[in-house]
């Protein structure tokens, strides 16, 4: 997100840590930058007083005008879409709107920090759905008791939106609440946590394996953390058809079997971690990542945000030439350096200051832009699987190396055509509400991503938007 | 012993008359089924000696002609390797007909050999035992929390006849 953030230069901390330093200097720079962010986030936040405001998008020249933008002149339009509900994606703002829904249970690093408390959040979050992609989405944060009750609550609110993004809510309650939700609503429901984190990973993987001489079918790979992003990452690899027995997937007590001690209390609590026990491991591993790592061609981590969760000599015990996918936050499991010094061929992490940087960022906002474009009813795996795919393909454009395995924020010509792709991908599935060529999405992609950067400019040059009185770029403290 | 239990179909187990080698495996077995059942009800949270109680009891029953004690096999596997358990007896009701009712207190697979119909296999296979010890109707005993347990015999014709009530005191 820093690097999405970074676009205009206001608030980046990316050219404030190089690469090259060592591990040590790079961590107290990163605890100073943080410290910094933070006093920044709590002065602008008490500035301006949220982040978002309800902007006209058509024409008021005067009150007299509401005769038919509201009342009586709106009736009409409500009894058209009384005769026929599709229509509310073509004459109100529906196509384009979306609610960012949270619990509060589980926001950033913070834990079950409560709704109010995930408002700021989510508010940031739909700012970046905006800037990014061109989406209205509203943050709604709300007070639930359990699974149950925001499943019924999100049920309530489709008619408002064209599509939901679930967001920062506790696993495995989220696995639960997204199938729940991509099965009885007829609008697309998002988790970022896991399906942005998810395709960001395989983008990566796919120019991995490549850049590797390795297919999905015979790379043996381990996946280290078994919540939401990694749940949803293993459940992408198997819809690419890689052999799930030869996956081992780890969670904080070792590696996944089915003969562990809490297999009941996972196909009770977890079913979704459960069946990831009873369909990978066929060599039947038991132990810790030493015992998975040894002769594996490739790690996904999402684990611990510790630098010796994953010890270089594990590393140096791979299959040469490993790919090591270090993406916990903000602390990768090892430091790209060492696992290169380690053996590691192409390494990654969730970091935008080290070469190839796995961001959900890179995801949701084209995503949300081709499906809302093709007014879909659904978000199945196989449209996140055509915007990994086409990630994957957009790195190429600037030319495929081990340092550059998928696209950086900044080269925004990927995101139209991954748009375009999901759309594509949504319409042949039979799920669009609309019929266009592909390179109509393409053009529409890039246009509604492109008006919200002229529209804050035209808000800031004009004023309307006040100065920033606390400089972001200015060093405090 | 292959763990991708997505690729058994319903020949993944064999049944058969447990025996006195099986004990140690028939008990490890039965401690899983009893710690699976405290996740439903803290009232059935295991006790700190359940392996030698399992083993004492298995043992007992083992020579009891009243009790049957099957043991399941993964089909493939290595011979010997005992992935399920059930342990039923036929016992007199002392007022109701019909008489002989042949009662499955514990019946257990292990993760991977389970769906795919491995577990009607093992009813079917318990009935017919109990049926051979003159049973006339058989009921099941199991946590009333257990949805699983009761959405499975409910596909397979049981229905609640008695509940079983508890509170601490």
């Amino acid at each position: 997100m820093a690097g999405a953030a970074g676009r205009k230069g206001t608030i980046t901390h990316r050219t404030s840590v190089r690469a090259s330093r060592p591990a040590r200097a790079r961590v107290h720079s990163g605890e100073e930058e943080t410290a910094r962010l933070s006093r920044l986030a709590v002065d602008l936040s008490r500035h301006y007083a949220g982040k978002l405001e309800v902007v006209p998008q058509v024409p008021i020249r005067g009150l007299s005008d509401f005769s038919y933008l509201y009342t009586p002149g709106v009736a009409q339009v409500s009894r058209e879409i009384a005769k026929d509900p599709d229509l509310s994606f073509e004459l109100t703002g529906r196509w384009n709107t979306i609610g960012i829904v949270t619990d509060g249970s589980r926001v950033l690093g913070l834990g079950n920090i409560g709704p109010r408390a995930a408002l700021p959040v989510m508010e940031g979050k739909a700012l970046l759905f905006k800037y990014l992609g061109g989406v209205n989405a509203y943050p709604l944060p709300i007070q639930v008791n359990s699974g149950e009750e925001l499943v019924e609550t999100v049920r309530h609110l489709e008619p408002a939106v064209g599509g939901i993004n679930l967001e920062d809510i506790a696993s495995p309650k989220c696995f639960e609440v997204l199938e729940t939700l991509q099965k009885s609503l007829t609008i697309p429901v998002w988790h970022d946590d896991q399906l942005g984190t998810a395709a960001a990973t395989v983008a990566g993987l796919l120019n991995a394996l490549e850049l590797t001489g390795r297919t999905v079918k015979d790379a043996r790979m381990v996946i280290l953390g078994a919540g939401a992003a990694n749940v949803a990452t293993a459940r992408l690899i198997r819809a690419l058809k890689a052999d799930m027995g030869a996956l081992t997937v780890l969670d904080h007590k070792g590696i996944l079997h089915s003969n562990r001690e809490d297999m009941d209390e996972m196909m009770l609590h977890n079913r979704w971690k459960y069946d990831l026990a009873l369909s990978t491991n066929e060599a039947g591993r038991k132990g810790g990542l030493d015992v998975a790592l040894e002769g594996a061609d490739v790690l996904i981590a999402a684990s611990t945000p510790d630098p010796n969760t994953v010890k270089p000599e594990w590393v140096e015990s791979m299959a040469p030439h490993p790919v090591v996918f270090a993406l916990a936050n903000p602390v990768p499991e090892i430091w790209p350096q060492v696992a290169h010094k380690a053996g590691a061929a192409i390494v990654a992490t969730g970091r935008s200051d080290f070469p190839n940087q796995l961001n959900n960022s890179l995801v949701f906002p084209p995503v949300f832009r081709g499906i809302l474009d093709a007014r879909a009813k659904g978000m199945p795996d196989e449209v996140v699987l055509v915007a990994a795919k086409e990630l994957a393909k957009g790195a190429s454009l600037r030319g495929l190396t081990p340092d550059h395995i998928v696209p950086t924020m900044e080269e925004e010509a990927v995101f139209p055509k991954m748009a375009a792709a999901v759309a594509v991908k949504a319409e042949e599935l039979g799920l669009a509400r609309v019929k266009r060529t592909r390179a109509e999405y393409e053009e529409h992609a890039v246009q509604m991503m492109a008006r919200p950067r002229r529209l804050a400019e035209v808000l800031m040059k004009s004023g309307l938007i006040a100065p920033v009185k606390v400089d972001p770029r200015k060093e405090r403290g | 012993m292959a763990s991708n239990g997505e690729k058994k179909g319903p020949s993944a187990i064999t049944i058969r008359t447990a025996r006195k080698g099986d004990l140690d495996q028939l008990a490890a077995l039965l401690v899983r089924l009893k710690r699976l059942n405290a996740e439903f009800d803290p009232l059935l949270n295991v006790r700190d000696d359940a392996d030698a109680q399992a083993k004492k009891i298995l043992s007992a029953n083992l020579d009891d002609p009243s009790f049957v004690i099957l043991a399941a096999e993964g089909s493939g596997g290595p011979a010997g390797t005992v992935v399920g358990i059930v342990r039923a007896s036929v016992r007199e009701r002392n007022f109701y007909m019909p008489i002989q009712e042949g009662v499955i207190l514990d019946i257990y697979l292990m993760p991977a050999f389970r769906r795919h119909g491995s577990g009607t296999y093992l009813l079917a296979e318990t009935t017919r035992h109990l049926k051979a010890k003159g049973a006339e109707i058989v009921t099941a005993e199991f946590p009333s929390q257990n949805d699983i347990a009761v959405k499975f015999y409910g596909r397979h014709g049981f229905r609640a006849v008695t509940s079983h009530h508890a509170r601490e005191v």
